[in-house]
């Protein structure tokens, strides 16, 4: 069976419309989802922006490394046996690997691990 | 004595039955191999591909003889079931949307658009192939190269026209190879150098709950509208999902690697050696070969076009060059994008902003199968 030009023109048009309804329409829930999403971390009582993913992935080094301490702010960064140098290093490297601009981030120690004999 | 042996192993071998056929296909398989290996187009699937075309053309080797009876079939045969039942190109989506960042898409929807805007070379190539003789279900096969997206092409070819799965698998992966060569002089003709060099703002964050959710609202209501989709979409959502959710990176990783990587094989071999001296030296193979690229070329004039509509609308704030990302072809499509704005604009950087049309695309070019398998499946 063959169709005739009429016949794929309209086939054509009609699926054409479809693809575009459809994908308005994900646009449309996408753009709802976020407003929503929006509009319940402003209820919850929370100013801040939605919590990005780059901030939720462990852009720091593993929870391990960490040494247990009092909220430091920014620029109040403990090292231990480890120099400025090395430390600048390490947050620059973290702060390429995890597209982080280093003024977002905040390092609260960076320590030298012992490796055990 | 010894010369009926040898005669008996000449009329045995494959030599005696060689055909100018056979040689054609040799001689393209070879070529294939060289654009693979050499020049480098799409070599991960080119390579299997063109060595199935190779393995397909040497007679009474018989890797694609169908299981008669209790008579074993070729290796082949076996493997190409995975193309015939539509498993391989699902099991690539679940790859796709494993290495699948939507969240360009997700932080500029409107990218959705150009997405849809740049399969209108499907439904331009689907009107001519009608017009040359070709059936729907074949012309339907015919015209989602137009999709640039290979396994969505394999799928719904291997669905309603077997018999040209060869030509149009090679067609595709041949045009997605020359994205870098055929979209630029039309992006060039369609843009203004002021449009080309529009700057576009940064785009805005999005949070890890957008990001899961997002693949499962579209998996609802994609398939709930169009269950033909199913296969194809529900993969590509369920690799993102595992992508995006962080607590199954083993899946993830085996999704988009060893899986991919199996699956590409058995994929990239079968579908060449479909393409026989028989099915494919035919005058409509060439007829193919000229609507997959009439299709890839309106895909990107219809995506550019809706990138000028909405650079109008924004003010001059959305570069129109991104529209032609919107063909698939991830992330090469995308990165031509970026190439020719940077040329216009050196301080230009389109990747990011072209990759939420690229993704909208695969979108885009699975929906319009699924329509095209719901009305002539």
């Amino acid at each position: 069976m063959h169709m005739t030009f009429g016949e794929s023109l309209l086939v054509s048009l009609f699926s054409m419309f479809i693809v575009f309804v459809v994908l308005v329409s994900i646009l449309v829930l996408i753009q709802l989802f976020s407003k929503l999403l929006a509009l319940g971390s402003t209820q919850s009582g929370s100013c801040k922006p939605v919590e990005s993913e780059k901030r939720v992935q462990p852009a720091a080094p593993a929870p391990a490394a960490f040494v247990p301490g009092p909220e430091l702010s920014t620029g109040e960064l403990r090292l231990k046996n480890v120099d400025e140098k090395t430390a600048a290093m390490i947050m620059a490297i973290v702060s390429d690997e995890s597209s982080i601009p280093l003024s977002e981030l905040r390092f609260k120690s960076i320590k030298l691990i012992e490796e055990e004999s | 004595m010894f010369i009926d042996a040898l005669k008996s192993i000449w009329l045995e071998s494959g030599f005696s039955v060689l055909t100018w056929q056979h040689l054609v296909m040799i001689a393209v398989a070879c070529v294939l191999i060289y654009l693979a290996i050499v020049k480098k187009f799409e070599p991960l699937l080119l390579l299997p591909i063109a060595f199935g075309v190779l393995l397909a053309n040497l007679p009474l080797a018989d890797l694609m003889k169908k299981e008669i009876g209790d008579i074993q079939g070729g290796l082949l045969y076996y493997l190409y079931l995975g193309v015939k039942k539509g498993i391989y190109p699902s099991l690539i989506f679940l790859g796709i949307g494993c290495m699948t960042d939507f969240g360009p898409l997700i932080s500029r929807p409107s990218s959705l658009i150009m997405g849809a805007g740049a399969q209108f070379g499907i439904f331009m190539a689907f009107i001519i192939a009608n017009l040359l003789g070709f059936t729907p279900q074949e012309a339907a096969s015919i015209s989602i190269i137009g999709g640039a997206d290979g396994p969505t092409a394999i799928y719904t070819t291997a669905r309603l026209a077997l018999d040209l799965l060869g030509p149009i698998a090679i067609a595709a992966y041949s045009y997605m190879a020359l994205i870098p060569i055929i979209q630029p002089p039309i992006m060039r003709a369609l843009t203004t150098k002021e449009e080309r060099e529009v700057k576009m703002e940064q785009l805005r964050e999005v949070s890890k709950l957008e990001k899961i959710c997002f693949p499962i609202i579209v998996t609802i209501f994609c398939v709930l509208l169009l269950p033909s989709v199913a296969p194809l979409i529900g993969m590509l959502m369920l690799g993102n999902l595992f992508k995006e959710s962080g607590v199954v990176d083993r899946l993830s990783d085996t999704a988009q690697n060893a899986l991919m990587n199996i699956v590409t094989i058995f994929l990239g071999v079968t579908v060449g050696a479909t393409a026989n001296a028989e099915n494919f030296l035919q005058p409509q193979t060439l007829a193919i070969i000229a609507l997959g690229l009439l299709a890839f070329m309106f895909s990107t004039v219809g995506g550019l076009l809706i990138g000028k509509l909405m650079y109008k609308l924004s003010g001059g704030k959305i570069n129109p060059l991104i529209g032609s990302a919107g063909v698939s072809a991830v992330p090469m499509a995308a990165r031509v994008s970026q190439v020719v704005g940077q040329k216009a604009n050196p301080s230009n950087y389109l990747l990011m902003h072209a990759m939420g049309p690229n993704v909208a695309g695969v979108i885009g070019s699975a929906v319009a199968a699924g329509i095209l398998m719901a009305l002539f499946g």
